[in-house]
């Protein structure tokens, strides 16, 4: 019965037609929220915000510019990250006498939230462009390490031999098998590092910046523009959705042989 | 076959030589972390570093045990900032559970739940918490609720997706049986999916409480009269170097704290979970 239901045109209709009720029912949501309080802006106030923006940027950056500006912060600090992360984290989980002196100190600064060093970080780079990299560079080199540890440290002790049966230096067995053998597990860490500096460099665009997509939702707070704070807000996380989309490309060209969950 | 003799005292040998590992990697981090503290001590008193920059390691220690009962520079002694954020942190936690938790599981147990609110939730899914705080100061002011809230998008997000995925993964062969055994399919959702979920379901509180409590540091500096946020953002604003790293190794082993617990509390609730 129960089996028959489901294989039935009807239902089969029925589950294709629920996400359009879904974000119908959204849009409604919404509508009804704007409409009782008068406070939260329209679908509609926020696409004439958008229009507007095109003709009267914030603060004379262009959309593109604020975009940019976010994004601009949000590689280096992913890039330095990485640079610095990825080495390290081979370095301890490769080599146990590293490991054992390094992983402490490690330990001892993971705990605090990469959020927490703000005040520390504009007392020692100011308010500038260098504090919002080196506090995205803090965010996001903790989950690289992690994982990039976690990877050499979860490679089957077969492999390894296998390198040293044949001969490889310690150089070749790291390039040919250890790299490899992580590397999903490193782009797992940069995926969750990348999420990471976007929720940092908006904190940090909020405390302090006159540009980007945080210091155009807190401009648009100040001064009671809400469909600026909600247009930035959408733009945000299209951006968002788009970056973890190329990077699951990316490791999906990068290591072919994971096998992917689904 | 070998001699059990000689087999037991490789396996002592092993044993010993375990040990002696264990030890060697304690003492290792012990000469480590001593190492850095004396160096950054001696960085601070020969004054190679200015002491506006950095503060000693006693002058940090000095100032949690002064931020026990010194109101200053924030105006709150460490406990009423401590019990604010905690406060906060579990309000937020609790309310993302008690939503989140059977959403997860509903919408990957059953394809219509999963077809009407995936959308949704895949809309709000990629927007970082800190985006929301101008939303809700505007509906909810910077109380209590409003901060709590902020807590809540940010766990919620984790504690879907993880219970999801886990009940997603559960063993076709245990739903299978069930099945032959005539149960119903609101019965195996509960005997089988859930249990299965479990797991997952709470590796995913535990990232979600973790990055609830960094995200609260950051609710409290936006809009905040105390908790430990404000406490570092005060510090910052008097220029009191001690008390901003304080406040971070306070913030850290705080999130340490909870997240330990958390994992306990798992390995309790899962005790039946094969390792």
């Amino acid at each position: 019965m129960n089996a028959m239901m489901k294989n039935s045109r009807v239902y089969k209709i029925l589950l294709n037609i629920l996400p359009v009720i879904s974000i119908l029912l959204f849009a409604s949501l919404w509508q009804l929220a704007s409409k009782n309080g008068g406070i939260i802006p329209t679908p509609l106030d926020v696409y004439r915000r958008a229009g507007r923006l095109l003709v009267k940027p914030v603060n004379n950056i262009s959309l593109t510019g604020h975009i940019w500006a976010s994004m601009k912060r949000v590689l280096l600090g992913l890039l330095a990250g990485c640079v610095v992360g990825i080495p390290f984290g081979l370095l301890i989980g490769w080599n146990q006498k590293c490991c054992d002196y390094l992983k402490p100190l490690f330990e001892l600064v993971r705990p605090i939230p990469a959020l927490a060093w703000i005040p520390l970080m504009t007392l020692w780079f100011g308010i500038g462009e260098t504090s919002k990299t080196a506090l995205i560079f803090t965010g996001t080199v903790m989950p690289v390490v992690i994982n990039t540890y976690t990877g050499v440290r979860l490679i089957p002790q077969i492999n390894i031999d296998v390198a040293s049966v044949f001969g490889a230096t310690e150089f070749q067995t790291i390039k040919e098998v250890v790299i490899p053998c992580s590397l999903s597990a490193i782009m797992a860490g940069v995926k969750t590092a990348m999420g990471t500096a976007w929720i940092i460099v908006l904190a940090a665009e909020m405390i302090s910046a006159n540009s980007g997509l945080g210091f155009m939702i807190i401009r648009g707070s100040d001064v009671a523009d809400l469909p600026l704070v909600i247009f930035a807000m959408i733009i945000i996380g299209v951006i968002g959705a788009v970056l973890s989309w190329i990077l699951t490309f990316a490791e999906r060209k990068l290591c072919p042989w994971k096998v992917e969950i689904n | 076959m070998g001699n059990p003799n000689k087999i037991e005292n490789e396996v002592a040998a092993l044993r010993e030589e375990n040990k002696k590992r264990k030890i060697r990697t304690i003492v290792r981090g012990i000469i480590s972390i001593l190492t850095f503290l004396i160096f950054w001590q001696l960085l601070c008193t020969f004054g190679i570093v200015n002491d506006k920059v950095l503060a000693s390691p006693i002058q940090v220690i000095n100032a949690i045990f002064t931020k026990i009962v010194d109101p200053r520079p924030d105006g709150n002694i460490l406990i009423v900032n401590i019990l604010a954020s905690f406060k906060l942190a579990m309000i937020g936690f609790f309310l993302a559970l008690i939503a989140g938790l059977p959403l997860g599981l509903l919408m990957g147990w059953y394809r219509p739940v999963d077809k009407l609110l995936r959308p949704i939730f895949e809309m709000i899914r990629p927007l970082p918490p800190i985006a929301w705080i101008p939303i809700v100061i505007v509906l909810l002011g910077i109380g209590t609720v409003a901060k709590s809230f902020i807590i809540f998008f940010t766990t919620f997000v984790p504690i879907v997706i993880n219970s999801y995925t886990g009940i997603r993964e559960t063993n076709q062969v245990y739903i299978n049986y069930a099945k032959t055994c005539g149960y119903s399919n609101w019965k195996i959702f509960c005997t089988v999916g859930i249990p299965s979920a479990m797991p997952l379901a709470f590796a995913g509180m535990v990232i979600a409480l973790g990055n609830g409590w960094g995200t609260l540091i950051a609710a409290e500096m936006l809009a905040s009269s105390s908790g430990l946020g404000y406490m570092i953002l005060m510090g910052r604003n008097y220029g009191r170097i001690d008390t901003i790293i304080a406040g971070m190794l306070v913030i850290g082993l705080i999130g340490l704290g909870l997240t330990t617990t958390l994992r306990k509390v798992e390995n309790r609730v899962l005790k039946w979970r094969l390792k």
